[in-house]
């Protein structure tokens, strides 16, 4: 038990570096999901075909491996955009995430009655107002609960940056365990995981309730 | 005010339109009749461009909306102009298509705020009024999901009418109505006309189209079979498939 506390403001850092990791990474992931989404849905074909290869691609292969592959063989390939761990950490999971969030936002986009782009134009809106006003604000309430699972999904996918030396969770319950020879740590950083997890569950039923009113 | 010529269109191999001519002057109501399947409500979605029409030419209050052969643009209109143009003509639709995730208020403030850039208070204040002409002044603040379907269509009359249109166009406003809720609907459409507002309206409501119609239209087949006054086509239609189709439905 000592020993937990003496490593409390350790373990206090890595959980914010797996806060950080996460919420940077969604927000990267939304934004180019939103965008890759857009590509889907589009008339273009160049546009349809390079977003589904994205898609593919990034869904095709595994995360670790993207990891890896921004961390130790882009810098080889483009020496100039070498960054630390923890951007390459971020990219790597929004660029994975994206795809994912990608899929959802134009099922959710999709999922929307066209008699409300109909109506829009009939009121002389165009394409990309309808969407901003129209379309996306209640594709919004739609993609809450997948995107909510996707949340989850990428908080504890965290732990494979782990592998490019960032002091997150798994991290420092490895490290406790290497300098103490005790696994036991491996539990309370479970605990965390459980905790972070079940705010993140609780902040997206309210999310869902709150965009739910006018149903 | 509104004029088409030799509208066609198809969908694919299937001709949906055959060679519309239709003139509608500046106040006028005119009622489309017919069976299903006959082109009423392709007809009304070709002139505000929620369908491109094939072939024909369609002008708004002088002003050319499309000219098209064989799906070709004859006349290059820019989208901007078609988006202004589309302004002009209001579209109630059957099954109403309000914003869900707006309240009754801010369904009919969206176009003027967004469109026309109209100040926010002033569009609220004409929203409110518009609302009140449609005996909607207690639902103001309601969500559609709160509101039955004839105080939905009348919200959606009401967000047509907010951006001062020249033509309304009614695609079968009534026909997903409860019965009991037809009439509210039909006697706001009748106040516009008594204000007249020109009107093209695709119905099944006979009695509507004998009351408040200047002119009735038969269509069937993608043609026009008859015009005429309502009282000439519904005591004394000329033409086989009129009076077929005025038996079944009278």
């Amino acid at each position: 038990m000592e020993r937990i506390l003496a490593t409390m403001p350790d373990i206090f850092m890595a959980t914010g570096m797996t806060l950080a990791l996460t919420i940077v990474s969604i927000v990267v992931g939304m934004l180019l999901g939103l965008v890759l989404a857009l590509g889907r849905i589009s008339k273009n074909p160049v546009l349809k075909g390079l977003t589904w290869t994205y898609i593919w691609v990034f869904r095709g292969t595994p995360m670790l491996m993207q990891i890896f592959f921004l961390f130790f063989v882009m810098p080889k390939i483009l020496p100039a955009l070498t960054t630390n761990a923890f951007n390459t950490a971020c990219i790597a999971l929004g660029l994975n995430s994206a795809a994912y969030l990608a899929e959802i936002i134009r099922a959710a986009i999709q999922s929307i009655d066209k008699g409300q782009l109909e109506a829009s134009k009939a009121l002389g809106m165009n394409t990309s107002l309808a969407m901003r006003r129209i379309i996306i604000p209640q594709s919004i309430r739609r993609m809450l609960p997948p995107v909510g699972n996707e949340f989850i999904m990428l908080l504890k996918d965290t732990s494979l940056v782990s592998a490019i030396g960032l002091t997150e969770l798994l991290k420092i319950a490895k490290q406790m365990t290497s300098s103490t020879g005790d696994a036991i740590f491996y539990l309370p950083i479970a605990v965390i995981y459980l905790i972070l997890t079940t705010i993140f569950t609780f902040v997206f039923d309210k999310l869902e309730k709150k965009y739910s009113i006018y149903e | 005010m509104i004029v088409l010529e030799n509208i066609h269109k198809a969908f694919g191999s299937l001709q949906v339109l055959k060679g519309i001519d239709l003139q509608v002057v500046k106040g006028e109501v005119v009622c489309v009749i017919g069976p299903s399947g006959s082109g009423k409500s392709t007809l009304l979605r070709c002139i505000n461009h929620l369908e491109r029409i094939t072939t024909g030419k369609i002008m708004i209050d002088g002003e050319i909306m499309d000219e098209r052969r064989d799906n070709r643009d004859l006349l290059k209109i820019s989208g901007h102009k078609v988006l202004s143009l589309c302004a002009e003509v209001g579209m109630v639709f059957q099954r109403f298509n309000l914003f869900p995730h707006m309240t009754a208020l801010e369904n009919v403030m969206e176009a003027p705020v967004q469109v026309r850039k109209v100040p926010k208070n002033q569009a609220a204040a004409e929203a409110r009024e518009l609302l009140v002409n449609v005996g909607l002044g207690d639902k103001i603040d309601q969500f559609p999901s709160r509101l039955s379907g004839g105080q939905q269509q009348r919200v959606a009359i009401a967000r047509a009418l907010a951006m001062k249109p020249k033509v309304m166009l009614f695609d079968e406003p009534t026909s997903a109505l409860d019965p009991e809720l037809v009439g509210e609907v039909l006697e706001v459409m009748k106040g516009l006309a008594q204000n007249h507002m020109t009107m093209i309206v695709v119905t099944h409501e006979m009695g509507f189209a004998r009351d408040v119609a200047n002119r009735v239209i038969f269509m069937d087949e993608g043609r026009i079979i008859e015009e005429s006054s309502p009282e000439a086509i519904f005591s004394n239609p000329k033409h086989e498939r009129t009076k077929a189709f005025l038996s079944r439905v009278l």
